[in-house]
Order: C-alpha cells, then sequence, then structure tokens
C-alpha cells in the first residue's frame, strides 16, 4: 500500500523522528549509567581523574547525536523532497 | 605558546658550610624544581633536617591545633604582616593566646559531655516518673535484685510463679508498660527469664535522689546552667578567631616556609662536607640563578647546567622533565581545563591556547542568545566580587569570554530570550509586503515546517532563525567543517608530537592517515550534496589512500576498524547546532505560551487579560526561562568540553601518559609581606 496522503507521510516522518532520538537517548543513559557510577566513584578516592573520569563518561553521549542528526535528516533534509512525491 | 617552557637540567653543589644561605636564596627565587635524590649512590647520603627544623615543626603542629579548634579556614588575605612583626607576635600566639584558646575549647568540650550525659540521665528518668517509688530505692540492696524496664504484656503473675518471694510495680506511660521487679538475689536468673519472654527491656536507672519528676527538674535547670557558661565561651572563641585570625594565617605561613627550607636538604645528595642539589628550570632563567647563588654563597657553590645529551640520560634514567605552561594573561583561564584533564608532558604540545579559540566559541554558537548572555556577565559580575579565591576567578574568567561570545552569536541568531524572529510570530506575522520584497531580491529562505521564518536581514540569514528548515540545515554543515577543522588541528599537532618523540611510522601512518581521512569525508560529503563530480572523486581517492595507509600503519588491518570512531568523532560536532536548538525550543515555548496567556488579544482572544492569568503568564515566563538559563548555562560548558576531551585530545594529547607540573622550590606568599 503506498502512502500517498501528505499529511500521514509528514507524521510518519515526525513518529520516525521521535523514535531515532528517544530510543538513543535511552540508550546513551544506559551506556552513561554505569561509567557515570564507576567514575563517581573513582573521583571520590581520588580527585585528580576527575577530567579522565568526564572523559569516559562522555564517550557515549555520541549515540543521541547519532540520533538527533537522523531525525534532523527526516524533519528537515527529506521534508522538501517528500513533499515533492 | 604551544609549547611548555624550555627547560635545562642543572647541578648546583656546593659546601656545607654554605648550605644554608644557598638554600634560603633558592627559597627566595621559586626558580629550581628540584628532583628529590633516590639514595642510589654509593658515595652520597641523603641530607638530614638543617638548623631549627624540629622546633619549627613543633610550632607548627601547636599552631594548627589553634586553627582547628578557632576553625580558621585559608581565606583570601586581608591584611598582610612583614616576616619580624610575625616572629615577635609568634610567642603570644603559641603560649598566651594559644593557652586561653586550648583551655576554652576543652571546657566547651566537657561542658558539651556533661550536658549529653544529663540528657540522656533525663531520658532514663521519663519513663520511671509513672511509677510510685523514689529513687534511692532503686539501688543500694545486697540481697535484693532489681529490674527496671518496660515490657509488652503484664508481668505480675509469671513473676510471682518464678519468685514467690517479690515485689512488682507497673504503671503504664504513652506507649509503654514499665515495671520494677524487685526479687531475692538467688531468684534473679529466673526472673531474668521470665521477664525476656514478656518482651523486657532494661533501663539503667541514674543513682540519684528523689522523686523521678524532682530528678529531672534538678538535671534540666543544672543543664541550663551549664549552656549559660557555654555561651560565653563560644563567644570569646569568636572573638578570638575575629582578633587573631588574620597574624595566626600569617604565623602559619611563616613557619610552613621555615619548615620547608629546614627540611629541604632532606631531598639533597650530601657527604661528610658537601651538598649536591639537582633539579630543573626554565633555560631562560639559568644566568639568573647561577649569579645569586654565587652571591649568596660567596663562590662556594658550584652551578653547572648539563648539556642536551646529558639531561637526555637523566630523562631514559626515569627522571620526568617538569613542564611550566607558558600563556599570556588572558588564555591561562583556560589551564584550567587542560589540567582537569592531565598536565601536558614536557614534549608535547599543550592545549590551552586552542581552548581559548575553540572552547569560547562553541559555546557561543551553542547557546546564541543575547539575553541569556547578558544574564550571565551580570551573575557572573556578582560572583567575581564574592568568590575571590584563584579556582573561582579562573572559572569567572573563562565563562566571561564564552558568554561574550554568546552574545556575538545571539546577534547573528536574532535571538533575545528566545527567537527574536519567533517574537514576530508571536505576536502576528511579518507583513506580506514585506515578505514579498524578500522574494523579489532573492533573499526569502522559505517557509519552514514551523512557519514563516528564516527571511530577514541585510542578507536575507541575518540575523537567522536557528529553528527554520534552511538554518538548521546551514548549521549542519558550518558544525561538520568545524569538527574537519577542530580535528584537523589536533591531528597536525599529533604528527608533530609523534615526530617530537622519534616515533616516525606512528607519526605518518597513524596521526596523518586521520587527517586526510577526515577532511576528505567532509569534502566527499559537500561534493554529493553540491553535485560537484571531480570534488566526488578526488576526495573518493583520498579517503581510499587514507584507508591504505591506515592499514600500513602500526596497527595493521585493527588501525582501519577506528573508521567508524573518525567518521562519529566528526558527526558529534553536530551537537552545536542541536544543543541549541534544544534550549531555543523551550525559549520559543515559554515565550508562546505565556504571551498567549498574558496578551490574548494577539492571537484574537479577549481585549484585557484576567488578573490570575496576566499572574501565571508571568509565573511561567520567568520560570522557564530561568530554567532553560540554567540548562543554557551547563550544556554549553560540558559539550564543548567534551568535544575538546574526546574530540581533539584524542588526536594528540596525553598519549603518553600525562606530565609532571613544574613546581619550584619555595613558596608564594599570601598572608607576609615580601
Amino acid at each position: 500500500m503506498a502512502v500517498t496522503d501528505a499529511g500521514v507521510m509528514y507524521g510518519l516522518l515526525a513518529v520516525g523522528a521521535g523514535l531515532a532520538t528517544g530510543l538513543a537517548g535511552i540508550g546513551a543513559g544506559v551506556g552513561e549509567q554505569g561509567i557515570g557510577a564507576a567514575v563517581v566513584g573513582v573521583v571520590a578516592e581520588e580527585p585528580g581523574f576527575l577530567g579522565k573520569g568526564l572523559f569516559l563518561m562522555l564517550l557515549p553521549e555520541t549515540l543521541i547525536i547519532f540520533g538527533l542528526a537522523v531525525s534532523l535528516i527526516l524533519m528537515f533534509a527529506w521534508t522538501p523532497f517528500a513533499a515533492l512525491l | 605558546m604551544l609549547r611548555p617552557v624550555e627547560m635545562s637540567r642543572v647541578v648546583v653543589a656546593g659546601s656545607k658550610d654554605v648550605m644554608e644561605p644557598v638554600v634560603e636564596k633558592l627559597h627566595e627565587m621559586r626558580l629550581l624544581h628540584i628532583v628529590s635524590y633516590s639514595g642510589n649512590d654509593k658515595s652520597f647520603q641523603m641530607g638530614k633536617t638543617m638548623g631549627k627544623g624540629k622546633e619549627f615543626s613543633e610550632s607548627l603542629i601547636k599552631l594548627r591545633s589553634i586553627e582547628r579548634y578557632l576553625d580558621i579556614k585559608s581565606k583570601a588575605p586581608d591584611v598582610t604582616f612583614s616576616e619580624s612583626d610575625i616572629v615577635s607576635k609568634m610567642g603570644n600566639l603559641l603560649e598566651s593566646v594559644g593557652d586561653e584558646v586550648t583551655t576554652t575549647f576543652e571546657r566547651i568540650t566537657t561542658i558539651e559531655t556533661e550536658v549529653k550525659s544529663k540528657q540522656d540521665q533525663i531520658a532514663a528518668l521519663r519513663p520511671l516518673s509513672v511509677l510510685p517509688l523514689s529513687l534511692d530505692l532503686y539501688y543500694g540492696y545486697d540481697s535484693l535484685s532489681v529490674f527496671v524496664g518496660s515490657v509488652v504484656t503484664p508481668v505480675d503473675a509469671d513473676v510471682a510463679r518464678a519468685s514467690p518471694k517479690c515485689e512488682v510495680f507497673s504503671g503504664s506511660s504513652k506507649n509503654a508498660t514499665i515495671v520494677a521487679v524487685f526479687a531475692p538475689a538467688e531468684k534473679a536468673s529466673d526472673v531474668s527469664t521470665v521477664l525476656a519472654e514478656h518482651g523486657f527491656t532494661d533501663i539503667s536507672v541514674p543513682r540519684l535522689t528523689g522523686t523521678p519528676d524532682q530528678a529531672i527538674a534538678t538535671l534540666e535547670s543544672d543543664i541550663k546552667r551549664l549552656m549559660g557558661e557555654k555561651d560565653p565561651l563560644q563567644k570569646r572563641l569568636k572573638d578570638l578567631n575575629k582578633q587573631y585570625e588574620d597574624q595566626i594565617l600569617a604565623a602559619d605561613e611563616y613557619l610552613s616556609m621555615q619548615t620547608q627550607k629546614t627540611d629541604a636538604p632532606l631531598r639533597f645528595a650530601t657527604t661528610d662536607n658537601a651538598f649536591v642539589v639537582d633539579g630543573w628550570i626554565p633555560t631562560t632563567q639559568y644566568e639568573t640563578l647561577k649569579g645569586e647563588l654565587d652571591r649568596a654563597a660567596a663562590g662556594k657553590v658550584h652551578v653547572e647546567k648539563l648539556s642536551a645529551s646529558e639531561a637526555e640520560t637523566q630523562v631514559e634514567a626515569g627522571e620526568d622533565i617538569p613542564t611550566k605552561m607558558n600563556n599570556p594573561g588572558i588564555v591561562k583561564p583556560y589551564e584550567l581545563i587542560t589540567r582537569l584533564f592531565a598536565i601536558p608532558e614536557y614534549k608535547e604540545y599543550d592545549p590551552t591556547l586552542l581552548i581559548f579559540v575553540f572552547f569560547p566559541i562553541f559555546f557561543g554558537m551553542i547557546l546564541g542568545d543575547v539575553g541569556y548572555g547578558i544574564m550571565i556577565l551580570l551573575v557572573l559580575a556578582a560572583l567575581k566580587k564574592k568568590f575571590r579565591t584563584e579556582g573561582w576567578q579562573q572559572l569567572i574568567n573563562i565563562v566571561v569570554i564564552a558568554s561574550i561570545w554568546s552574545i556575538i552569536f545571539g546577534i547573528f541568531f536574532g535571538e533575545i530570550f528566545g527567537p527574536l524572529g519567533l517574537w514576530g510570530y508571536t505576536f502576528g506575522n511579518l507583513p506580506h509586503e514585506e515578505i514579498l520584497a524578500l522574494e523579489h531580491s532573492g533573499m526569502f529562505f522559505g517557509e519552514g515546517v514551523f512557519g514563516p521564518l528564516g527571511r530577514l536581514g541585510p542578507l536575507g540569514m541575518f540575523p537567522m532563525y536557528r529553528l527554520a528548515t534552511n538554518a538548521v540545515l546551514l548549521l549542519i554543515g558550518v558544525s561538520l567543517f568545524i569538527g574537519v577543522l577542530h580535528c584537523g588541528i589536533g591531528s597536525v599537532l599529533g604528527v608533530k608530537t609523534e615526530l617530537n618523540y622519534g616515533e616516525k611510522k606512528h607519526a605518518y601512518f597513524e596521526r596523518l592517515p586521520v587527517l586526510i581521512f577526515q577532511v576528505a569525508f567532509a569534502l566527499l560529503l559537500l561534493g554529493l550534496i553540491l553535485g560537484i563530480m571531480p570534488l566526488q572523486i578526488v576526495s573518493g581517492i583520498a579517503l581510499v589512500i587514507a584507508i591504505a595507509m591506515m592499514i600500513m600503519g602500526p596497527e595493521g588491518v585493527m588501525g582501519a576498524t577506528h573508521l567508524p570512531f573518525f567518521v562519529s568523532n566528526l558527526i558529534s560536532y553536530l551537537r552545536l547546532l542541536a544543543i541549541g536548538l534544544a534550549s531555543v525550543g523551550v525559549a520559543f515555548a515559554a515565550n508562546k505560551l505565556a504571551f498567549q496567556v498574558i496578551m490574548p488579544m494577539l492571537s484574537g482572544g479577549s481585549e484585557s487579560p484576567s488578573m490570575v492569568a496576566f499572574i501565571v503568564g508571568v509565573v511561567v515566563l520567568l520560570l522557564v526561562h530561568f530554567i532553560n538559563l540554567l540548562l543554557g548555562i551547563l550544556s554549553p560548558f560540558m559539550h564543548p568540553l567534551r568535544l575538546h576531551y574526546v574530540e581533539m585530545f584524542t588526536k594528540f594529547y596525553s598519549q603518553h601518559g600525562g606530565g609532571v607540573e613544574y613546581s619550584p622550590f619555595g613558596h608564594v606568599r599570601r598572608y607576609l609581606k615580601v
């Protein structure tokens, strides 16, 4: 079944974009959870590791940017093309 | 500025006669980063504490305990003292003031213990007031055992069965039954078993006289009297703190300096008649050091600079060359960010200057709001007066520059407490003829998904509205290319760092391909978007070459598995746009919500808002903007930090482990006059 209604099309795009950012956010959160706990432990013992701890903790954060990039492409870059269909 | 200060390895050797003046001079000059003698050489021993070292450390311990009693903490100095002034005051501080402080503090401690024990007695006495016995009846028996406590169920009958000769008193208070059981001593264990079955909890009766209520009254008046004694004592301590705080801090500094000097020989190598000090100093300072030491020791000291190759031998033997970061005043606060990660190694590049350039721009690009920028500046101006410690001042200076950038970007993005363009949207759309005029001049960016946005300014994009489609697309591109530039600089420094360490293979086949790969990747994207065929082909070839170089590199095929990491590095820079969009979104929502309530006439509602609606609107507006501002300080700070730590530093920094900071022998005077 082809989606012909532009409104439905746009709605689905929006749902997809939301899922992309949201799920990526959950993933990044799960990743950071463990690292964050460990980093707090290390920093409590040895405050000098704050910078390195931050570094490790911020690593999985890129995931959410990936999700966001997909959303942005869906919402902004894709929409003009969709309108042409 | 990207490199630390050049260091030289020096050796100071002299007769023990002149050790004291040499140490004194070294301490005063604050130039020599002393390398402690390891004790490996048979012909040298470690030095011993000299002069009045023991005396000084004893005084220091005493002074520190006075500081603890008076609750004196290090603070920004209000007054400074001359050294002789402090020496003359020292006796008074340590003897009469010290004694008074100690006795006062000890008396307070005794009072507190007494009060505590009296409070415990009161707590034990309270339940007993339900029993008709005076306190002296509870103790002093030879042949009787006394059990006093609370029980869960009545005990009279059971106790009588266990010990026929007994007397039981019971009474019930608010939430428990209190009993006092008197039984012959030989039946004590039986009675105690029975009581245990009834959930007996023991109360230890204080050895006092009179009825419980009388005893409580006496105790309470005692506590009151003791507290009355304590208050003036505490006030006395506070007065002493106020009166002597500055003097004590200065005395602490004086004694610390003296112990530093007297303990210095512990780090020297000595023989019976001579001493040798090893250390590093900034190369430019060598002549000064030599001259000053010669003068101080009247020529009885020999100062020598090791040649580069000799110094290299020392380094290979495991000595660290200390790093002294070399940045001008305005860049210096940003060393805080570098330091938070690691001190650069002597042969590495110091990234502080790069952080100074990029960090505030990133911050500004993310926050990008004139209103928020000014608010942050105002808050910082207040904080700067309040927090005068060095760390806070550095942090504040960092954010000051960043918030100025956010004002500049705010003008670009047309945002004052939310997008200006959306203010227009909130208050009604732009006049049709204006859109027509823009369209006519080819400056109309079209209607985005969110409505007629992205259409003002001399170039049609200035101010651009970040929520408009075209602005988002433009910013995605800009962010990516900022990433290429930022990572590229990192890669170039990475290549040079590896060459400094003499690792050619790592330089050309591990660091260089990353640079080529990232640039080619970005150019390929550009070629695809703009549809430029030659660019696509050239950058495609460059990509293949980069990957081939990586495979030839020290890690082999494994090296190529890092490729996704380098792609994600670049995509990571999209946060420059993304985090900003989130905060614009929140500000927009706040404005729209609030102004629809506050001014309903603008969206075709009633002519004047009700009082309640007006108040709710204002509260919502202030609250949401406040929260957004807080987030707007935090995330634009954390995310550029990440871009530096993860995306840029991994290209060149701290690959060989952190360095050792240059900390010259000496002391920065804070409370003492120079």
